[in-house]
């Protein structure tokens, strides 16, 4: 911030404004219409450099409310229009069908499945990434970490298919040894095999800077204190990992609840989550009523999953607070 | 060694056998040998203190008896028995590290208590062994603190504990005093010297501070550049430098370049001033280039026109002029310009400043030592081992 109370004297013999580089000049203009800021208002500061962020929260948090009301009225499916009462029959009716229960199943036993792989299979990979000697090794890891993120979710999806369809890369493999060809595609399996692969990055990713804070020094440690890679690992390496163990977690079980592409797509309708469900009622059967109770009960459930994960683990454990 | 099954050493010991004994070392990087040649025995009970520069190898020499690391060649013996292949939780040594590296998840006694839970020390007998250790390092009571809420001469002391509770044959430690205050580094100098002295452990300590080497150990050795150039007890080390880097790390003042001529003689120009070589191995041959190490506090000053000294045996008197001089409590550090010399500056301690007239920058003065304390070396020794 700009010394406050006046610009230096201007003296004989000072070079012209445009001596100095463009960037110096417009960061001399910034700090001068920052010298003129009152002091009382100091505290405003950080209020409007939260304004956007805030905006942006605001507009969800009116969208959520605006979907709370249309889930509660019924739809007239004579005039496509939502009722003008209130009434809980969107609720009631969820609690009754069977496909709902089944969705809602599927898709929390995915969230605890697929979370629980990417960790199984991410925590390797975050540990090589961040421990191995090699230069080499560690550009190919890193190029195999980001290079999924350049393809889009529902790129890689079809990119299945291809893969795994009837006609598909494996099924001709299989073929050509006199096999199949078999049915590998729209299984439970199959989604659950997609969605590991595809969040398997943003595990590694929020991982390895958690494992890049744990001294090698550290694991020398253990060792020199008796315990064997496996003790060394359980004791203090994924102790000290939690908050990025946590953060991963979270991640992927958010994204994997309320994921929408992959069960589209490599379930092909006969394994749907509960976002499809809400997409079929806006997009199919037009029943924005209970497309929004639908909506609403995913949001709860992910506040809910993220919730106790946090609880568990306790806030502090994502390490946001910063080394004292 | 204590109670419990794997409590007990890992290595079979021969009990005549040296604790240390290192032959022909070597490890590689790459193309670079950040350890070229370590040989040296360190007999049961001794303090060993590895002096060096970074980058001379000395914490690569450590990682190797520790087991971090495998040798290119050579091997590790300890306490008789070749431990090439066996891993560094099997090695009977704990470890101090420069960073500490305590487990910040467990509380101090957490800390201490962890090597006895990984060597299967009967688990009843272990909080009283803990709690022996704590006092041990003067941190009675503070066992149920994290490490972030101890001071750093509190973590050291942890660190320590954690090192010795499982009562380890063999005790490493990694310059962990280099990130310490001079107050609290000397005080943990004391500490580590009466624990060590207490438990009788053979110990090795790794530092480039020259005090430290001295002030701790029964023996010490000196390396640069991935070699081993002075082994010796520490006042042999001080006294009789091997090397002229030695010569130099361990703070002597003021190197002198010029010929050798037989005597042994330094040249310069015109001057001859007499020496001595401390080692055969390293003097230098007479028409040869040679370098000289001249101790600042053995350098003589006295007003120009003034009397000599005392009676012993000085080297002829040189004229010089005070350039600077720093008072620094309990000693003067002059810096002297000698024209004769080709205009080289010498340095010159005074521990005595307020015992008799101080000289101010420009005075001049005349300079002399005695031969004993010019040691002389072969020139090309200095080249390769630069620190």
């Amino acid at each position: 911030m700009a010394i406050r109370g006046g610009r230096p004297a201007a003296r004989a013999g000072r070079p012209p404004a445009t001596a100095y580089r463009l960037s110096w000049r417009i960061l001399d203009a910034l700090e001068a219409v920052a010298a003129r800021w009152p002091a009382r208002a100091e505290g405003a500061v950080k209020w409007l450099l939260l304004a956007p962020a805030l905006a942006v929260v605001g507009l969800l948090v009116f969208g959520l409310v605006v979907m709370a009301d249309a889930s509660l009225r019924v739809m007239d499916f004579r005039t496509y229009q939502l009722g003008e009462d209130y009434s809980t029959a969107n609720y009631v009716r969820l609690f009754g069908w069977g496909a709902f229960h089944a969705t809602l199943w599927r898709s929390l036993v995915a969230t605890l499945l697929v979370t629980l792989f990417c960790l199984l299979l991410a925590f390797p990979y975050a540990y090589a990434l961040t421990r191995t000697a090699s230069a080499r090794l560690r550009r190919v890891l890193l190029v195999g970490l980001f290079l999924p993120f350049f393809v889009g979710q529902v790129v890689r999806a079809y990119g299945w298919l291809v893969i795994l369809g009837q006609q598909g890369l494996v099924n001709q493999a299989l073929g050509l040894v006199g096999l199949g060809p078999y049915r590998l595609l729209f299984s439970y399996p199959t989604v659950l095999f997609g969605l590991v692969q595809y969040m398997l990055p943003f595990a590694v990713l929020m991982l390895a800077p958690a494992l890049a804070a744990i001294p090698e020094e550290i694991e020398r440690a253990a060792a020199s204190c008796g315990a064997s890679r496996g003790r060394t690992l359980l004791r203090v390496v994924l102790p000290m990992a939690r908050p990025g163990l946590i953060a991963a977690a979270l991640v992927v079980a958010t994204l994997t609840l309320t994921d929408f592409a992959m069960p589209a797509i490599l379930g092909g309708g006969t394994n749907d989550f509960l976002a499809n469900l809400v997409h079929d009622q806006f997009f199919r059967t037009s029943n924005a009523g209970l497309g929004s109770a639908i909506a609403l009960v995913l949001t709860l459930l992910g506040t809910t999953v993220a919730g106790l994960l946090l609880a568990a683990a306790g806030v502090g454990a994502l390490g946001l607070r910063g080394a004292r | 060694m204590a109670v419990g099954v794997a409590a007990r050493p890992t290595v079979p010991r021969a009990d005549t056998a040296p604790a240390v004994e290192a032959t022909g070392l070597g490890r590689r990087y790459g193309e670079v040998w950040a350890l070229e040649e370590a040989s040296f025995r360190l007999e049961r009970g001794q303090f060993l203190t590895v002096l060096g520069p970074s980058g001379s190898g000395k914490s690569t020499l450590l990682k190797l008896i520790a087991g971090f690391e495998r040798p290119d060649r050579g091997h590790v013996r300890l306490f008789g028995a070749e431990v090439d292949a066996v891993p560094p939780h099997r090695r009977p040594i704990g470890m101090v590290f420069q960073r500490l590296a305590l487990f910040p998840h467990m509380t101090a006694a957490g800390n201490v208590a962890f090597p006895l839970e990984m060597r299967r020390f009967d688990p009843r007998e272990i909080p009283a062994r803990v709690e022996r250790f704590l006092k041990l390092v003067r941190l009675e009571g503070l066992g149920g603190r994290r490490p972030h809420e101890l001071s750093g001469g509190q973590q050291q002391r942890v660190a320590i504990a954690r090192a010795l509770v499982f009562e380890p044959e063999l005790l490493l430690l990694d310059e962990p005093l280099a990130s310490l205050d001079v107050r609290l580094k000397e005080e943990m100098q004391l500490e580590f010297r009466r624990i060590q002295r207490e438990l009788g452990v053979t110990t090795i300590n790794v530092t480039h501070d020259q005090r430290e080497a001295l002030v701790l150990s029964d023996r010490v050795i000196v390396m640069a550049g991935g070699r081993i150039l002075q082994e010796g007890d520490p006042e042999t080390v001080w006294r009789d430098p091997a090397h002229p880097f030695v010569a130099r790390f361990l703070g002597v003042g003021t190197m002198l370049r010029g010929r050798a001529e037989a005597g042994p003689v330094l040249r310069i120009g015109e001057r001859l001033l007499p020496g001595r070589a401390p080692n055969p191995a390293t003097a230098p041959r007479p028409g040869q280039p040679a370098v000289a190490a001249l101790r600042a506090e053995r350098v003589r000053i006295a007003p120009a026109d003034g009397a000599d000294g005392d009676g012993t045996r000085l080297a002829e008197r040189l004229a010089g002029r005070v350039e600077d001089a720093v008072f620094e409590g309990e000693r003067v550090l002059y810096e002297l310009s000698v024209p004769e010399l080709a205009g080289l500056r010498l340095r010159a301690i005074d521990r005595d400043p307020g015992g008799h007239a101080r000289y101010r920058p420009g005075a001049p003065v005349s300079v002399q030592w005695s031969p004993d304390d010019l040691l002389l070396f072969d020139a090309s020794l200095e080249t390769g081992s630069d620190p």
